[in-house]
């Protein structure tokens, strides 16, 4: 049985997608010691330092998604099952820095497929618990574990079919956001597909530090963060940074 | 104690309470537990409860794991030194850490 991470990183004309990974990948291999597969393409890939033993997996983004009016290069998740090499995949947004190695275990377990349905505002703001206005209870789709085999297929075929007619979706489920989002397309899959009731998931809660949070300082065991009223840090704790800025830390 | 050095208790006590709920959501989260190919929280719940099995059930015993789903505890001697070991790694990291809140309050 294989296991290992698989990533996916497209530079955008905003954002040095590369430089996140970059930090992502090392706290990987230090923390959750897994091996580790690259989905990218060759421009973001002429701009990465080298990473040592890393699997690369060639693609070319789906174009047309937005966030906040720039380029949002997240729309090829769905083909995770096809792109990974492995028997048992853990799904990391590079945005979440495994300062711990608290999701290796989600690997050697007889599920096949978990996710993790909620998230804690490091800032204690409560800030995530707005999304509450959409008819479905979103998921997290920034970490995910499936075991290749039908279920996980099963899975991955009905988030395309969400995906290719997320229009539809997106209304009967009345959410917000306009834009394509895999948290919602995540959720949407699993509940169709379950019947309409619930579904196995990661009791964690991910950490996560809201995007009006600037991360002023970045090491191997954790992460200074501050906003327009407060500052703090974190340490020996898996972070979610939603401020993109953090390419430049 | 003038108005200014109460809103600076104020605010110390407000970073203080944000700092302790993160810890505590970073003891929940250590304290998620892979046992048998089955998830677990090494929570007190679960620790007692294993524990009262143990002492008034023969083994093989079946339990609920973090979904709800049936597992076979087989060695629950075991099982029991997994929940308690990083429940307790868990606390003492998060003990540490409040020994450092309890200073700022002085």
């Amino acid at each position: 049985m294989t296991k290992g991470v698989l990533l996916f990183c497209f530079n955008t004309e905003n954002t040095k997608y590369h430089t996140i990974l970059e930090k992502c990948v090392h706290l990987i291999k230090k923390n959750l010691q897994l091996e580790i597969t690259v989905v990218t393409n060759f421009e973001t890939y002429d701009a990465l330092k080298p990473l040592g033993f890393i699997n690369y997996k060639f693609i070319d983004p789906e174009l047309g998604n937005k966030k906040n009016g720039n380029d949002w290069r997240n729309v090829d998740r769905h083909r995770a099952y096809d792109l990974s090499p492995y028997d048992t995949t853990l799904v990391i947004d590079i945005d979440y820095f495994p300062f711990t190695d608290n999701l290796r275990p989600l690997l050697d377990t007889k599920y096949d497929f978990l996710i993790s349905k909620e998230a804690h505002d490091i800032t204690n703001r409560n800030t995530f618990d707005l999304r509450r206005f959409s008819l479905i209870e979103m998921v997290w789709a920034t970490v995910f574990v499936f075991k290749k085999g039908p279920v996980a297929k099963r899975i991955f075929d009905m988030i395309k079919y969400v995906k290719e007619h997320y229009a539809y979706f997106n209304t009967l489920y009345r959410i917000r956001s306009k834009n394509f989002r895999n948290d919602y397309a995540f959720a949407i899959a699993l509940q169709q597909l379950n019947g309409f009731i619930n579904y196995d998931t990661i009791p964690m809660k991910l950490p996560t530090l809201p995007p009006d949070c600037k991360v002023t300082e970045f090491t191997d065991t954790g992460l200074v963060w501050q906003n327009q009223t407060s500052f703090g840090f974190t340490s020996n704790q898996d972070v979610h940074v939603l401020n993109k800025e953090i390419e430049n830390v | 104690m003038n108005i200014g050095e109460l809103k600076k208790q104020s605010d110390l006590s407000y970073d203080v309470a944000v700092a302790k709920r993160n810890e505590l959501e970073k003891a929940h989260a250590r304290q998620v537990v892979v046992y048998n190919e089955h998830i677990f929280k090494a929570d007190p719940l679960t620790i007692n409860h294993v524990k009262n099995l143990s002492e008034l059930h023969s083994s093989p015993f079946m339990v609920l794991d973090s979904n709800n789903n049936p597992v076979q505890i087989d060695d629950p001697k075991d099982f029991l030194q997994v929940l308690v070991e990083r429940n307790q790694e868990s606390l003492n990291s998060y003990h540490q850490v409040f020994k450092t809140f309890a200073k700022k309050g002085d």
